[in-house]
């Protein structure tokens, strides 16, 4: 050959050829690698492990301050936007303990609650609890063992497909539930008309005995419940009961408050006007936000509920019985001892319970 | 040999680096399973949480502790008698259940445990040990976690002779193994 110049030999093609085959393998099992490294599993497990810290450890933001500064649960749902974080922790420093409200809020499963209704669709969760741009997959599930109930939020998790997750075992408050049967208050007086008070002293049910948040009565943070039961049966002869009045009121303040929910009878709808007549039970639901606007900024929130009953024969004339009455006489005393307290006291009022439970948090 | 080859490759050449070059490919794709290994902190981080939670939600009294001695779970099985097994068996009972719940899907877990606790014995000023209950006996092939919590104590009734006889609070220790099935 005289002029081989820029030829190329078998030699160069040989080796040029084994280069890029191994080259292509190399690049074609890259990906593969990636996975490795970026390892999915563990970016949804630590994503999962974040939110169910957040949840479970956290109040969430807002919390409450005062009448004017309520803790997210409580916002309407016109307030959504105001709702940082969504955490369900009763306080910052009772991790694991969850506040029924805020777990109510959360599942937005509470139809009487005109809380914030959060959806899953709109990214409600994802841009409160899970924080991320990344549009993970989520579903956050509690299950109440003593209540066996299960709440759930979320997408359901695919058969076969890996994903993060994270168990957190807690307590749910369950809040205090005050009992009073009709027959463990008579007394002497004799007549149609009854009146029955109960005293809410939220200053000393706060600032008392108890501290720790996990077994408080605290009437700004939870609902209070007042079950008045056995009403016919007291008086054990034909007759009918009208609750013809229900005042709520204040102890240095002169104005008369509506009263929050008000049920008859196991009814499952409020009844908003009175009178009415009742068959056997009366029971009353104070909402934190329904007593945040009667509560004074000053100390000694003490507020009445008074009912007022009504009793008469089958015919329609009135009847006289020793019936439910702690006000003896008249004029009303805010401070008569026979007023039931609503206190720590555990013959009168069912304490807080905590009750065991289970919060999963599936990311994928 | 012909003129003007200067540049060229030869075959043997090429074959051998060729040959480097996969090898070189092959150790790389070997050396990233190091990196897999890290998957398991995850696991061991989920069963530490879940076991931590269970013994801080069962030294927690479910009601409240005005005016009463600290009524926990906890507390009150360790005051318990230890010679009768079924106080043992109210550890198992409490336990295994909460770390082996699910929410949505029936149990595809199976977490094992093994307890016991430790505290000073005010008489001689030693360490004592007893064994608490365990769901299946440790062998030693596990891959385990441990989790543990400290619950203050007034145990002189029913076991006088464990962790000394007065009747004082103490700390106890309790040491959970867990591994899974």
């Amino acid at each position: 050959m005289t002029d081989d110049n820029a030829n190329l030999s078998i030699d160069f093609l040989v080796g040029f050829t084994i280069f890029i085959l191994a080259f292509i393998w190399v690049v074609s099992i890259i990906p593969g690698l990636l996975i490795g490294l970026q390892s999915h599993t563990i970016d949804y497990d630590a994503v999962a492990y974040r939110t169910g810290v957040i949840l479970v450890e956290d109040p969430g933001y807002p919390v409450y301050i005062d009448r004017s500064n309520l803790s997210w649960e409580e916002k309407l749902k016109v307030d959504k936007r105001d709702v940082d974080r969504l955490g369900l922790a009763i306080s910052r420093d009772t991790p694991n303990i969850l506040s029924q409200d805020k777990v109510n809020g959360f599942f937005h499963t509470s139809a009487s609650y005109n809380t914030s209704a959060f959806t899953y669709s709109l990214g409600d969760y994802h841009k409160r609890a899970i924080f991320s741009d990344y549009p993970y997959r989520v579903n956050i599930s509690l299950r109440d063992i003593d209540r066996n109930e299960i709440r759930s939020v979320g997408d359901v998790i695919p058969l076969n497909v890996s994903y993060g997750y994270i168990s957190r075992i807690v307590k749910i408050k369950d809040p205090s539930i005050a009992t009073i049967n009709a027959s463990d208050y008579k007394n002497a007086d004799n007549v149609s008309t009854h009146k029955f008070s109960i005293l809410l002293n939220t200053t000393k049910l706060v600032l008392g005995e108890v501290k720790d948040p996990a077994y408080q009565i605290n009437p700004m943070k939870e609902q209070v419940m007042i079950n008045i039961t056995d009403l016919n049966t007291t008086i054990n002869q034909p007759v009918n009961i009208t609750l013809s009045s229900l005042t709520v009121k204040r102890v240095g303040d002169t104005n008369s408050y509506p009263f929050d929910e008000l049920y008859i009878d196991d009814n499952s709808a409020p009844q908003l006007l009175l009178p009415i007549e009742v068959t056997n039970k009366v029971s009353l639901k104070f909402k934190p936000t329904f007593l945040d606007g009667i509560m004074s900024d000053a100390e000694g929130s003490q507020i009445y509920l008074t009912l007022t009953f009504n009793l008469k024969d089958p015919g329609g004339n009135p009847m006289n019985s020793t019936f439910l009455n702690n006000t003896p006489g008249t004029p009303f005393n805010y401070n008569s001892p026979n007023n039931f307290d609503y206190n720590y006291n555990p013959n009168n009022v069912r304490q807080p319970q905590l009750r065991p439970a289970l919060l999963e948090v599936a990311v994928w | 040999m012909v003129s003007g080859e200067g540049g060229q490759l030869y075959t043997i050449e090429g074959v051998a680096a060729g040959l480097i070059m996969i090898m070189t490919a092959y150790l790389v794709v070997n050396a990233t399973s190091v990196y897999t290994a890290g998957d398991t902190h995850i696991n061991d981080m989920q069963l530490e949480v879940l076991g931590s939670d269970a013994l801080k939600m069962m030294g927690t009294p479910s009601n409240t502790t005005m005016n009463s001695v600290d009524n926990s779970t906890l507390r009150t099985i360790i005051e318990s008698d230890f010679s009768q097994p079924s106080n043992r068996e109210r550890f198992n009972a409490t336990f295994f259940p909460l770390v082996n719940n699910r929410t949505l899907q029936e149990p595809e877990r199976f977490i094992q445990y093994t307890a016991n606790f430790t505290c000073r014995d005010a008489g001689d000023n030693s360490m004592k040990t007893k064994f608490l209950s365990s769901s299946r006996n440790l062998t030693g092939g596990e891959h385990t976690v441990r989790v543990t919590k400290w619950v203050i104590v007034n145990k002189i009734m029913n076991n006088p002779n464990f962790c000394g006889t007065n009747g004082i609070d103490r700390a106890v220790l309790v040491e959970v193994l867990m591994w899974r099935d």
